[in-house]
Parts: structure tokens; sequence; C-alpha cells
């Protein structure tokens, strides 16, 4: 019985993948536009600014970036593999329900009024954006509530129309916009990862975290609920509480990752199904897995779009698109012999 | 079950190390240089002034595409105008940072400022809103009598075609910034400002947003007298003015185009709100009364 | 361990159209119990009303005394396990995962499996003969291995009363007689009640205790065996002419259609 998770062979599993999540940041930290060294990292800030460039750029430059990129990869690659267990559709990203065009929509509400207050250190543009994401979940909720009771199909629906709607909405605000912010919201709206305040990458990480340890919750539930409602009721599984905690920690996860760095694209949904070709489909071990190969992939993907066109800048969305594709098709061709179906 | 609390406890507390490290106040005083020394400009119109302002020696790194004057060409570029590379800007350890105010250039003025550069940030929309910007860079660098003559200079060169043009009548002008769809710079625009300043008169009323697309069918009404068009591409001048005038003869009823009145102009004295930009009113009151200029200019066409 | 169920007055149909009538019968702790009846009966409706997966329209069912109502999903999961006929995969899990789903009900907050579940596991692969297969992933087994499985996953399960829809539909000939071996084996090894939806006669008289058939126009019979089986019932029920012989004390029930070719041999006698 070689086969059964244990939470020891998890752990190790899962430590390595951070071992190697922290190596992937620390090299990453060290490349850029400009050459540092390390060493001259370590001798410390001096007194005054621009006495050790290296340290300031490797700190408050580099590292803010290298973290926001692992946590918004972690929440997204997590929120793809969740979204995908619960939809029971392979082609389920974090964006499916209505939380791409809403957090755009608050963005674009956001840059247009003009507001310039800060919130916990978030800038209102990431404020509207969260704000937008969540209300647009509910939103469609709602919907797929009142609409069905085959409960997958009908959110599914009512997340394309709500899609639809806001993106049409979007579409129009952009029109009628001053084109400074008109190039804002598409820079925002591409997907790019910034330096941040401190504070919001704590609150940030500290909330998707948070999250991502509730999702593992359910990971168990998760793998019978792959195999339908009826089965998954036969076999104990509380569907509604399953499907209504998933949907809320996804959703409010993937509200946050967005209002740090924007709609940051393909990642969670080729991460997770990487790891699955790799790893199998038992979520208790995707999830944690696919959390931390999301991040190390974002920060890989954000180092080479800070590098390949400098000293411009491409939007990570650009190199998560094309780097993945290939590489999840090696991945596919690779595997294929352990994945019966395909054939 | 004890050992994801150990591992997440364990994540925490990297987390809090690497923060705490990073948020450590790099620097204990504030010690400003005054004056700066190693001056850094994020737009090509900000270099003009503090190149005006005879700074140019104390500047150590420009924007990639601040190419006015010629001494720029020799400095040290520090990313785009839309993207600056805050690498660079680091790299080059300046004792002043001059940027604009929109979006993205705010995110990286904050953030030189949690590493406690000196940052001024100047908003440049209008033309009251120049003068204003070199009176602050002037105090900012101390060089505050440069910054007032400079000023002064303005001032008066625009008074002075203001009231040189003030003298013919009005032409009814149509500024043009993209062919495919047409868009066009409404009133509340500061070119709209210059083409009052130069006697011209736009055809294009109050709109929503600064550069709305029109339709032909406003076009075929305005009886526009003056076209012009502030050069978009690479190619040359004279290959573009060839386009636009193939482009417009469309509408033949237009006093514009039955009077081949239509011209491509290089915009970078008239959109770039700087030092140049009496010349750039010059340029457009060049346009809309030839008759006014007994030498020849050289506008470029 | 108990197993009891109760069926009083049970009624259920979908709009204007009853499926079922006023049903009532009792079932004992450790009986084997076959569902018989013409396709749309509503021998599969039956099986998710006793799951709790539909509600009534009238009447109740209780199991080991309690309505089936009052039981949380989880409790319900503990005492019955059904075995299903539909397959959607979605997902390539490996045999052993599908049978430790089976746990699922048992399983703390993490969902780890412990030693008794592991044990539960490798027990019911045993028994189902799908231990070979164990690390194969599901979708590459053919329906029958497949059907094997779901059976193994539900005796994992360990459950009281065990629910089967139409459980040989794809099985050969020896893993037909194998499953209804071990379902009996269960029985009596183990005192599980059994309910079978089977369209099997002669397994049925060969392996069951009792009958419930569903006669289609919400009319049923509730009984042993041999006391519902006969020609007659049959040909009334299914429409079907069959020829009826024994061994032993047992009866069995041949099937002659149209062109069988045992028509032209017992042409006339019924």
């Amino acid at each position: 019985m070689a086969e059964i998770l244990t939470p020891k062979r998890l752990t190790i599993k899962v430590c390595v993948g951070l071992a190697v999540l922290a190596m992937v940041m620390c090299l990453c930290a060290l490349v850029g536009t400009q050459k540092i060294s390390l060493e001259r990292v370590f001798v410390g800030p001096g007194n005054e600014p621009g006495q050790n460039t290296d340290y300031e750029i490797f700190v408050g430059v580099r590292l803010p970036r290298v973290i926001l990129a692992a946590i918004v990869g972690a929440a997204l690659a997590s929120c793809g593999v969740v979204l995908q267990a619960i939809l029971r559709n392979p082609l389920a990203d974090p964006y499916i329900l209505g939380i791409s065009s809403g957090a755009g929509l608050g963005a674009i509400i956001a840059v247009l009024s003009g507001l310039t207050w800060n919130f916990w250190g978030g800038s209102p543009i990431a404020v509207f954006a969260f704000a937008g994401a969540l209300i647009t979940v509910w939103l469609v909720w709602c919907i797929g509530r009142l609409t069905g009771k085959a409960q997958v199909t009908s959110l599914l629906l009512a997340g394309v129309v709500v899609n639809a709607f806001f993106s049409a909405v979007i579409m129009f605000l952009t029109a009628i916009a001053k084109s400074e912010q008109v190039f804002s919201t598409i820079f925002w709206l591409m997907g790019n990862i910034t330096e941040k305040d401190p504070l919001v990458l704590w609150v940030g990480a500290a909330c998707i975290l948070t999250g991502i340890c509730g999702l593992f919750g359910i990971c168990h539930n998760l793998n019978v609920l792959t195999f339908g409602e009826e089965q998954a009721k036969g076999l104990g599984v509380d569907t509604e509480k399953t499907r209504i905690v998933a949907f809320g920690l996804a959703a409010f996860i993937t509200a946050i990752a967005v209002s740090l760095s924007g709609l940051v694209g393909f990642v969670g949904l080729i991460v997770p199904h990487g790891v699955r070709l790799v790893f199998g489909p038992d979520h208790r071990q995707l999830l944690p897995i696919s959390a931390v190969i999301g991040g190390a992939f974002l920060v890989a993907a954000d180092t080479i779009a800070r590098i390949v066109v400098a000293p411009a800048q491409l939007p990570v969305g650009v190199i998560t698109a094309i780097a993945g594709g290939p590489f999840f098709l090696l991945l596919l061709a690779k595997y294929t012999r352990k994945v019966g179906w395909l054939k | 079950m004890k050992k994801f609390w150990l591992i997440f406890i364990v994540l925490i507390g990297l987390l809090s190390c690497i923060y705490y490290f990073a948020s450590k106040s790099p620097h204990k005083l504030q010690t400003t240089n005054y004056p700066p020394t190693r001056i850094v400009s994020l737009a090509p119109d900000l270099t003009e002034i503090l190149f005006a302002l005879g700074l140019g020696e104390r500047i150590v790194a420009v924007s990639n595409d601040s190419d006015y004057p010629s001494e720029t060409a020799e400095k040290q570029k520090v990313g785009t105008f839309w993207q600056p590379n805050i690498e660079a800007i680091i790299a080059s350890k300046p004792d002043l940072v001059v940027t604009l105010s929109f979006e993205q250039q705010k995110a990286v003025a904050d953030t030189l400022n949690k590493l406690r550069y000196p940052v001024l940030t100047l908003k440049l929309e209008k033309i009251n809103q120049l003068l204003a910007a070199i009176q602050e860079i002037g105090a900012a660098t101390a060089s505050q009598q440069r910054a007032a003559e400079l000023v002064k200079d303005i001032t008066d060169r625009i008074a002075d075609l203001k009231s040189k043009f003030a003298s013919a009548d009005k032409v009814r002008v149509l500024w043009v910034v993209q062919v495919e769809p047409l868009r066009v710079a409404a009133p509340n625009t500061f070119i709209n400002e210059l083409l009052e300043l130069a006697g011209g008169e736009n055809v294009v009323g109050p709109a929503i947003g600064q550069y709305p697309s029109v339709g032909s069918e406003e076009i075929l009404a305005c009886g526009v007298e003056v076209i012009i068009q502030s050069s978009m591409d690479t190619n040359s001048i004279a290959e573009q003015q060839q386009a636009a005038q193939l482009y417009w003869s469309r509408w033949p009823n237009l006093p514009a185009v039955k009077n081949n009145r239509i011209y491509v102009i290089e915009p970078d004295t008239i959109l770039r709100l700087g030092p140049r930009l009496p010349q750039g009113i010059e340029l457009i009151g060049c346009c809309l009364h030839p008759d006014m200029f007994t030498q020849i200019h050289d506008v470029k066409q | 361990m108990r197993g009891i169920i109760e069926v009083e007055n049970l009624s259920f149909g979908y709009y204007d159209k009853t499926i079922l009538k006023n049903l009532n019968f009792k079932v004992m702790q450790g009986t084997f119990l076959a569902v018989a009846g013409p396709n749309g009966a509503g021998k599969t409706t039956l099986l998710n009303l006793l799951c709790g997966l539909l509600k009534p329209k009238n009447g109740s069912i209780d199991i080991d005394g309690a309505n089936v109502e009052s039981y949380s999903v989880r409790e319900l999961a503990q005492k019955v396990a059904i075995v299903r006929q539909e397959f959607v995969p979605v997902f390539d899990f490996t045999v052993t995962e599908v049978v430790s789903m089976a746990r699922t009900p048992y399983l703390g907050i993490l969902g780890f499996e412990g030693p008794a579940d592991k044990k539960h596991i490798s027990e019911a692969l045993e028994m189902t003969d799908t231990a070979q297969f164990a690390s194969r992933p599901l979708a590459n087994l053919s329906a029958g291995e497949r059907q094997r499985v779901f059976i193994a996953r539900a005796l994992a399960q360990d459950t009281a009363i065990l629910l089967l829809d139409e459980p040989t539909t794809f099985l050969d000939l020896k893993h037909q007689v194998g499953i209804y071996d071990l379902l009996k084996r269960m029985q009596r090894e183990y005192s599980r009640t059994i309910v079978a939806v089977t369209h099997d006669i002669n397994l049925t008289i060969q392996y069951c205790d009792e009958t419930l058939l569903l006669g289609g126009d919400s009319s049923y019979r509730y009984g042993s065996a041999t006391d519902i089986f006969s020609s007659q019932q049959i040909e009334k029920t299914f429409g079907v002419r069959t020829f009826e012989g024994t061994v032993g004390k047992q009866r069995f029930f041949l099937p002659i259609g149209k062109f069988a070719k045992a028509n032209q041999i017992t042409n006339g006698k019924s």
C-alpha cells in the first residue's frame, strides 16, 4: 500500500518545496538590471542614502518584489487547484467567477475617481479592486443559486455573464476616461509586480497564508467532491459547506492577490495542472505543493520580465503566458503515460 | 497536525525576520545635501527645465526620452517616462530626484521616499503649472534667481506672441493626435491653451475626455481652416505629410483641405511643457497665420 | 452495528407522475434484499430515498430507529454505503486513492487515514480481487474492474447497510458470482444488511433472502424470492415468457424470447 499519503510524507515534500522556493527567491533577488554583490549587501545600510546602493537595491527594491511575487503566485495557484476541483473543470482558473472583471471595474473606478488616500498602506486601486472582486463573486453566487439546482453549471454560466457585462462597463469607462488614466488602468490590468510597502506585504501575506491553510482543511473533501455531488454525499461529505468554504476562501485570497498585483494570468490555470501531472490529484498534496510551485514560478517569471527588455519592464503576465505554455506541453508529453484518460 | 502548526510558525517566523531586516530604517539622520549636486530627472520636460536653469553639470541621469539639449546624450539613462527603472536610479546615487505626478512615476517616488531619497514631485499639465514648477525646482536646487529670470523670460515671450497674434482674425483650427481612429484635442487640454494663445479657435467644442474620437459627421460640419497633426510615427515628416493630405482629401469641402492648410509637425516643443514653450506657440502661430511671418522659419515641414 | 431499515407508507414521484406509492416494508438486520422490476419502476429512486439523497413526498424511512433525515450527512455515511452506476472521471485518482475515500466519514479535520482506516482499505481491496490494480489510475481499468473498485469502496466504508445499484452489470461470469458470494459472506459473517438492485432473477433466487418486486405501476410485492417469482409473475411484470425448471429445491427461470432457439422446442408449453 505504498500509495497512501501520510502526514510525514507530505511534510517532507512541502519542506523540500519550500526550500526550493527560498532558493529561487534568493537567486532572483540577486538578478536585475544593476549588478549587485551579496557581500556588499551584508555590509548593511549606510547612514545616508547612497552609501550602500547594493543594500538599498537588494532590500528596498528587489526583496519586496520577490516576496510579493511569491505570495501572489502561491495565492493564484492554490485558488486554481480549489476551483478546478469544485467546478470539476480542468479549465477553471481563479478568475472564472467574475473576479477578473469585478476587480478591473473596481480599479478603473478608483482611477477615475482620482482618490488618493491610503488604507493600511494600500492604494485606492488596491482597495477598490479587492472590493470589486468580492462583490462580484457574491453577485455570481447569488445568481447561481437563483437560477439552478445544478449548482456547478449555473455558477459557471453566471460567472460568464457577469464577466461579459462588467467587461462592457470597463470598456465604456475606458473610452471616456482621460488618456493617462486609461493607460494606468490597462497597465494595472495586465498584471505587474511592483515594490510595495512592508506593511501591505505583511497584511497580504498573512491573509493569503491563512486562506491557504483554511483551504487545506477541506482538501480531503475536495478529493471526494470531484466524483460528483451525489457520490460525495454518499461518502459523508457536507457538500454545501465544503463549497461555501472553498468559494469564500478562494475568492478572498484571489481578491487580495489581485489587489496587490493586478490580473496575472496563467499561473492559476497551469501550475495546478503541472503539479497534478507529476504528483497526482490528491488535493491534500496538490494544494500545498501547487502553492509553493506557483510562488516559485511567478518569482522566476517576474525576474525574467524585469531583465529581458531592460531598462523597460514587461508585464509579468506576458512572461507567464509565454513560458507557461510550452513548459506545460513538455510536462504533458513526458507524463502522459501516467494519465490514462488522455489516450 | 502538530507538524503543520510547526511549519506555519516557522514560516511566519521567517517572514518576520525578512521584514524586520527590510523595514529597518536604513538611515539614522536625514542629512539632505543642499544644494543637491547629483540630480536625476525622470521626464524630458523636467530635463529641459533643469538645463535651462544652468544645472546641466549637476545632472547625473535622465530618462531615456530626454533628448534636448544635446548634452543629454552623455548622461546615464534610467528607464522610460512610463517605466522608470528604480534600480538604475538608485545606482546613480542621486541626492535629488525630480519626477512628474502621474501614477507610475508616483509609485517610483513613493519607493524612493521610503529609502529616504529626496524626491521632488511636480504636476505639469498647464502653463501656469509650468511656471510654478520652474520656481519649485529653483527653490530645491538653490537657483531661485535663475528660476525667476526664466519664468519672466517665458512669461514675457508668451505675452508678446499673444498680443501679436491677437491682432489677426481667429483661425478655426483642429489639432489631431491620432488618425486611426480619428482623435482630436478637446478644449480642456493645454494644447487648447496654446492654440488660443496663437490666435486659433478650436473647432471641437466641450467634450467628454481630453482626446475624444470624433466621427465623420462632426468633421464634415466643422468648417476648419487649419488642420495640425502631431507627428505620430517614425516615418519622416515628408512621408507623413503626404499620408495626411491623402487622408484628409475625403472631406474636400473643408476650407483646410481646399486651401491645402494641413501641417504635420514635430510636437516636442509643444507637447513638452517646458522652457521651449514659446517656440512651440510660435510654431503653431506660423501654421495659423503664415502671412505674419516675413522671415522663413524652419517649421520642419 | 445494527442495520434495520423500516419504510412506512412511502410515496414518491416527480411533478404529477407517481413512481412509488404507499410502500411498506421492514428489512431486519443481516438480510439480503433484492430489488427487482422493469426499467423505470423506481428501483434507483428507492435506493436514493434510502440513502437520504431524495426526500419522500409522503411517509418516512427509518434507519436503526431514527428517521433518515435526522442524521447528518457524516453520520448517515457511517451507516449506509451506496454503490452507484455512473462514473464521470475528471481527475485520475488511483484505485487505492478511490477506495481510501470511503474512510472520509471517519477522518479527522486534516483528513489523513490512520492504521484502522488502512486496514479496512486493504481488506476491501483483497475481498474484491482488486489489490492487483492498487496503483493504477481508475480510468485505465475496464468497466468491470472499475465496478469492483466501487464495491471495494463501499466495503471499506464499513457500514451496517450496503445499497448496490446493479452491481454486476459489467462483470464477467466469474466476477458476477464472485461478487454475490462476497455479498453473501458479508451478510453471514459480518451481519451486514444488503439491498441490491438486480436484473438477474436466478442469482436473486440463489442468494437473496427477500425480494421487493416493483411493478412499474407503483404496485409492489414484498416477500421471499421463492414466493414472489413465478412464471406468471415474471410474465406479468416483465412481459417475458420463461421456462421454469428446478435444481434440487431451487427453481430457475430461463427467459424465452420470440426468436430464441428454445422457443421452437417448448412451443406451446409455458
